[in-house]
């Protein structure tokens, strides 16, 4: 028996093929990677050229090429669909970046210009982009960090987070939550329908804020000084706050505004169901990730 | 909750105050949270409306409406709708701000034809005279249906590709479908409750509009491994 397991695993190393190929990169190409599966590791260099490294099994067979303004590596099956294939993919900062794939796990670091992912089952975290940076998966996590520009983040199954972002963000989710830690957004559009929300970052002057939940609270950071309209609407849910907040108006059904500072920023937080808390900046991940014990010991019991 | 200048917001976001009301009504949103917040909503429904593809009706609908209000149909040129359309201007008075919400569900939900088989380009269509308004009644019931046939439509295509995509794939679409199925049902028991609060009848509306993106997205999977 382990005579025939060790056997196999040779055969399967004997028809892993190594690629190691570098190819020059002119200013403005973008990258474009269509992976069936496996996982995309994208990292960056000083050098003005895309370095692929990978080992595809015999029967997937890996091309790469270039021309006018894309360099382009895909994984193509001899027979049927590709085999999972693991790429290490070294770009210039400079470079745009396509990657897609169906099981397929996407990580970059690193990048200062528009990044696009799309993945069904897989988890994707970037690190860096600028521009437009558009990232989404079906059942995989989604997680950004150090991005700035115009920001779509999008999952169906699991949680999307951004950090240390800023520009104009949207951000939503089906089943899971959504988190925006240290995030300097001009807009941003937030909502998920059966997950937490929090948002942790400054809120501008002029600026458009609507943060969106059907089944999870909302956690929003502001001070007294904060200038923002605030509009809070629920229907079977509380509201909580830090601090006193002075009270304009209240509506029919569990609907009220109020008005921090001048006022100048337009901020919509609503949860059907759920808690909307104000809570002082740096305090908003403490108080979800308390909820979440919570959570896990409430799932205990 | 309503003042002399929250009927007039539609008119000031599509440009149409005069100068001095402008003006004037400028001071009054530094002051009225109510009326920014109507406006941040009006804001929200015309962003999204613009961001609507127009879509050519598939057949020609006008000998249908002329017969339904007793107009000859007579002989009419033909004319190339691309010709005489103009940019769509959304224009709200507040109370039809709820069913314009949940109509904006159903217009959108027009590209799911984009997604489906069957869809051909229509090529050209009669101009029509004006006809009357329909009521805010009508026209909720309208994009009712609409939506319905949208979710039906996409749901359709879904269930004949479901073979083509991965089994944990359609778990995991169909469980989230069910998620936006219960909190649907639950703001329409809300709505049934208190149906002139704003805010859950566009809650209704962004949670259909939730679905239809997830279902055109789950089309689009079976779409793109057909």
């Amino acid at each position: 028996m382990l005579v025939t397991l060790a056997s196999g695993a040779l055969t399967a190393l004997a028809l892993l093929q190594q690629i190691d190929t570098t190819v020059a990169a002119q200013p403005g190409q973008r990258l474009v990677v269509d992976s069936y599966g496996g996982e995309i590791d994208v990292k960056t260099w000083g050098r003005n050229a895309v370095r692929v490294e990978a080992d595809p099994p015999s029967r997937t067979s890996v091309e790469i090429s270039s021309s006018g303004g894309v360099v382009s590596v895909r994984s193509e099956g001899r027979r049927g669909p590709p085999a999972t294939v693991d790429y290490t993919i070294t770009v210039p900062a400079w470079m745009g970046l396509d990657l897609s794939g169906v099981y397929t796990d996407v990580k970059v670091a690193g990048v200062r210009a528009p990044i696009t992912v799309e993945t069904v089952q897989g988890e994707v975290d970037v690190a860096g982009g600028e521009g437009t940076v558009s990232l989404r998966s079906v059942q995989g996590s989604v997680k950004l960090s150090n991005a700035k520009g115009r920001i779509d983040v999008h999952s169906v199954n699991e949680e999307v987070r951004v950090s240390n972002a800023s520009g104009e963000i949207t951000a939503e989710t089906v089943n899971g939550d959504v988190v925006l830690e240290q995030v300097d957004a001009t807009s941003l559009d937030a909502a998920t329908v059966n997950g937490d929300m929090g948002y942790d970052g400054p809120i501008r002057n002029g600026g458009r804020y609507t943060l969106s939940t059907h089944n999870g609270d909302i956690t929003l950071a502001a001070t007294e000084k904060t200038s923002a309209t605030v509009m809070v609407s629920t229907f079977s849910g509380d509201f909580e706050s830090d601090f006193p907040v002075p009270l304009r108006e209240t509506r029919k059904g569990r609907r009220f505004s109020f008005t921090l500072g001048g006022g100048s920023a337009q901020v919509s937080l609503e949860s059907f169901q759920g808690t909307i808390r104000l809570v002082r900046p740096g305090h908003g991940n403490q108080e979800r990730d308390q909820n979440d014990h919570k959570d896990h010991d409430r799932d205990d019991d | 909750m309503s003042d002399q200048w929250t009927d007039r917001l539609s008119e000031y976001l599509d440009g149409e105050l005069p100068p001095e009301d402008r003006a004037a009504l400028e001071t009054h949103l530094r002051h009225c949270t109510a009326c920014g917040a109507v406006l941040a909503d009006l804001k929200r429904i015309v962003t999204r409306a613009h961001g609507l593809e127009d879509r050519l009706p598939e057949r020609d609908l006008w000998p249908g409406i002329a017969a339904r209000i007793g107009l000859d149909t007579g002989e009419r040129p033909v004319v190339d709708l691309d010709a005489v359309r103009v940019r769509r201007q959304v224009s709200f008075s507040l109370p039809q701000l709820i069913a314009a919400g949940i109509g904006l569900v159903a217009l959108s939900g027009g590209t799911a034809w984009l997604l489906h088989p069957s869809a051909q380009p229509a090529v050209a269509v009669h101009e029509a005279p004006a006809v009357p308004a329909v009521t805010v009644a009508n026209r909720s019931s309208v994009a009712g249906q609409r939506y319905a046939a949208a979710v039906a439509d996409l749901e359709r295509v879904l269930d004949q590709g479901r073979g083509r995509l991965d089994t944990t794939t359609v778990r995991v679409i169909e469980r989230n479908l069910a998620t936006i199925d219960s909190a649907i049902a639950q703001a329409q028991r809300a709505v049934a409750a208190d149906s002139a609060n704003v805010y859950l009848n566009s809650h209704l509306a962004e949670t259909r509009q939730r679905k239809l993106e997830l279902l055109r997205q789950a089309a689009a999977l079976v779409s793109s491994v057909s």
